[in-house]
């Protein structure tokens, strides 16, 4: 089972320099701050979903749906039922209310799947890698590196001990709300516990390996930037210009 | 090239010493290996080697480690990682790269090793560990014993001069092994190479220069593998297995060192030694006994898929009779595992189907199955939560809701079976991991599964724990519970087991009695399983014997034999 969101294709995409790809996720995101309104989200939904389709990244939408949908739900309901609005719909919810909603949910469903499309399609290597040409420490990318590292590991240990437990006769589902709580006390001790002497054992292993022996790192994977990085860049930066001048001229 | 002068070492917080004054000097090219039970400060010592202790592990250090004239201390595991190469015990957290060839490019980009160098390293030594076809894969999805190849792939990418080894082929079959060892040896006869390795199986270290026994912190015996050949008591005594072949030519009451089982059997042989087939015949028909006895679990063409559309397996189908003790064996990735998670259903198949005592087990959840078919699974740590082993323990009967005397009359049995009784309110982490593993095994037991499986019940265990944990789970056997287990370790197969599975590929590929299955070598070998050394010479004689006593008793001197005909029955 493959626990990290790298899918090892060879897209346009994936060739493209990860400062390049790190440039259009930042982009995204300043082009999802500056709408509230669901209309102009949608559109820049739609783009970013033609560049994960380019990168072939959109299977890994497989894998987070829930907390995408579970997102837009919260975001949805809650707003339709406290922001204030003048059109009233039924209840206490306002066409305005809804729209907010509406648009706040694309707003973070956006900004998740920006995120997820430069996992899927930039290695973790090749992001530090990135991050370093950015004059970002050595030190500082390789810490992001091990924290996107982190999390597969650790929910290989989850659905490991989880395994374990259920074999002991543990039924997470079972009891009333408190005792439900208390089911995950099993869990959480050796996931916590082997966590860390994980972490311990890595610290030796890196260290073993020569991880901050020298100043100067030589690199494995090349990165530069070529013609498709400069198309990428001009396209991005296009139209992100457009999302700003739909935004702010008019 | 190392020396170590009055080495002691007490780990922060502990009241003994881990190395008490360790003296020993070892010379450029040497290959040594480092022998000892759980705790006897063999890893300690190892890490040591590098400078792990004193830099990343807090205690105190007395003495003067020298390593390639280099202080120890004065120099950091990173500034020495060009010149000694460490693969520790734990492969899994020693992975972190994205992908196989970016974990073996990682020590080397440390070290600025310019580019065009790194490509030829990470070429090399995928090759030479035989994963140069898997370079693009995540390690993360790799199987244990290739996770182990990495690992030790990505330390020889810094072609180090001094290699420390602590248990590196704990998790492979036979024949990655052997793989592994042979790869390590054509690395030596290019360049020196100084080896420092450490393996619970004295037969595993018998191509080494010299041997050293560490007890309790202590050089206790040291000497070259013929040296020490016929020290089975001495070893013994310092809680390690003696070579195997060493005991089988003692009982015999023959002189001379045995290489291979072919050496051994020709020895065997030449020394007037003959089958006595009355008592070979005795051992065939032995094996008939449990045929009788009622199916307790059925597998019917069993076929399991993961989410992610990788095959795991592929038409399982088997019937387990109660108080049948077998054992599954193959290759790592063969679908061992995944199988056995079906059997109290943590897995659910694909298609195909389980019943337990003829009732299918679809439908029933896996925290109700449990009280039936325990799974002990293979690192105890994965489970073990509690401040008290007698809360541990009580869990499974806790959560089945009984009476909390009930509860306690449970616990106090399984501790009892277990040897752990009295220790009952003691943090189960002040245990070795042997003794974590009998905790495992004393939760299970406590919810009186007529079934248990355990999944490499005996890795990372010493002579003793080995040999505890196996006695124990035969006493169950006895008892009545019908066992499963899951191993790497052959002996254990061939000496407790009376039934083998072997899997390849997903699929049961033989299944039959375990004197059969062993004597089938070709067949094992196919596999890429070697059946232990006394099978092996016992094929080679002709006997049907699994174990020492059974080989010994199954020899007669062919003089005694005119006279008596029993002499050879005496163990």
């Amino acid at each position: 089972m493959n626990l990290f969101l790298y899918l090892d294709e060879d897209t346009a995409i994936h060739r493209l320099d990860p400062r390049t790809k790190i440039f259009l996720l930042l982009g995204s995101f300043v082009a999802a701050v500056l709408f509230f309104r669901p209309a102009p989200l949608c559109a820049l939904l739609v783009v970013l979903l033609l560049y994960g389709a380019a990168g072939r990244a959109l299977q890994n939408l497989r894998r987070i749906w829930f907390l995408l949908l579970g997102i837009a739900v919260l975001s949805v309901v809650s707003w339709s039922v406290f922001a204030r609005g003048t059109t009233p719909l039924f209840w206490r919810v306002t066409r305005e209310g809804l729209l907010y909603g509406a648009g706040a949910a694309i707003k973070i469903d956006s900004m998740i799947i920006a995120g997820l499309i430069f996992l899927s399609t930039t290695r973790t290597e090749e992001i530090v890698l990135g991050l370093i040409r950015l004059r970002v420490p050595y030190q500082a990318a390789f810490a992001f590196s091990l924290a996107i590292r982190m999390v597969p590991t650790i929910i290989g240990t989850a659905v490991t001990v989880t395994e374990a437990q259920r074999s002991r006769g543990l039924d997470l589902a079972s009891g009333g709300p408190l005792r439900r709580l208390r089911n995950y006390i099993p869990l959480l001790v050796p996931i916590f516990l082997h966590t860390l002497r994980n972490t311990d054992q890595l610290a030796k292993a890196l260290e073993s390996r020569g991880f901050g022996a020298r100043r100067e790192r030589t690199s494995y994977l090349e990165i530069g930037f070529h013609g498709r990085d400069v198309l990428a860049l001009t396209a991005g930066g296009a139209i992100l210009v457009g999302f700003l001048l739909f935004r702010f001229v008019r | 090239m190392i020396r170590l002068d009055g080495v002691s070492f007490r780990y922060r917080g502990a009241a003994e010493p881990a190395l008490a004054g360790v003296t020993c000097h070892i010379g450029s090219g040497e290959v040594v290996g480092l022998l000892g039970q759980s705790g006897s400060g063999r890893s300690t010592l190892a890490c040591t080697l590098n400078g792990t202790i004193p830099h990343l592990m807090r205690g105190d250090l007395q003495g003067r480690v020298h390593v390639g004239g280099e202080d120890i201390r004065a120099r950091r595991p990173r500034e020495l990682a060009g010149r000694i190469g460490f693969v520790f015990q734990d492969f899994e957290a020693q992975l972190f790269s994205t992908n196989v060839a970016l974990e073996v490019a990682f020590g080397p980009e440390n070290l600025g090793v310019p580019r065009e160098e790194i490509l030829r390293r990470v070429k090399r030594y995928l090759g030479l560990v035989g994963l140069e076809a898997l370079g693009h894969k995540a390690p993360a999805s790799l199987s244990g014993g290739q996770k182990q190849r990495l690992a030790l792939a990505s330390v020889l990418a810094l072609e180090p001069q001094v290699l420390v080894l602590d248990e590196p082929t704990s998790d492979l079959d036979p024949a990655g092994r052997r793989d592994l060892l042979e790869a390590i040896r054509s690395l030596r006869r290019d360049r020196a190479m100084t080896l420092v390795m450490i393996d619970p199986e004295i037969d595993e270290l018998a191509w080494a220069d010299r041997l050293i026994v560490l007890e309790r912190g202590r050089l206790a015996a040291s000497g070259t593998p013929a040296e020490l050949w016929g020290e089975t008591a001495t070893l013994e005594a310092l809680g390690v297995k003696g070579f195997t072949l060493a005991q089988l030519a003692s009982r015999l009451g023959l002189a001379g060192r045995w290489q291979d089982a072919d050496q051994a059997a020709a020895a065997i042989r030449g020394a007037g030694w003959r089958v006595n087939p009355a008592a070979a015949a005795r051992l065939r028909s032995a094996d008939a006994e449990p045929a009788g006895a009622e199916v307790l679990l059925e597998v019917e063409d069993l076929w399991h898929r993961y989410p992610d559309g990788t095959g795991a397996l592929s038409g399982v189908s088997c019937a387990i009779r109660r108080g049948e003790f077998i054992a599954i064996l193959g290759q790592n990735g063969s679908g061992k595992t995944t199988l056995v998670k079906h059997l109290n259903g943590i897995l659910r198949p694909t298609a195909g189907d389980i019943r337990l005592a003829g009732q299918s087990l679809r439908g029933h959840p896996s925290s109700r199955l449990s009280r039936r078919v325990g799974l002990v699974f293979q690192n105890p740590d994965h489970q073990i939560f509690a401040e008290r082993i007698r809360d541990e323990v009580a869990f499974g009967p806790r959560l089945q809701g009984l009476a909390e005397g009930e509860i306690a009359r449970r616990v106090d049995e399984a501790l009892e079976a277990v040897n752990l009784a009295g220790a009952g309110d003691l943090d189960p982490f002040v245990l070795t991991k042997g003794g974590r593993q009998r905790v495992a095994v004393a939760s299970t037991l406590a919810t009186k599964p007529e079934i248990i499986i355990l999944d490499e019940p005996t890795t990372g265990l010493d002579h003793r724990e080995l040999t505890g944990m196996m006695a124990l789970i035969q006493r169950l056997n006895r008892a009545g519970h019908t066992i499963l287990i899951i191993t790497h370790a052959m002996s254990v197969a061939a000496e407790y087991a009376r039934r083998i599975l072997l899997m390849r590929d997903g699929r049961i590929v033989r299944d039959g009695p375990a004197r059969e299955v062993f004597a089938d070598e070709a067949a094992l070998l196919d596999l890429g399983l070697t059946p232990p050394p006394v099978v092996q010479v016992a094929n080679r004689l002709g006997v049907p014997a699994l174990t020492l006593d059974e080989l010994v008793g199954c020899l007669e001197r062919v003089a005694a034999g005119e006279r008596a005909g029993g002499a050879g029955g005496r163990g």
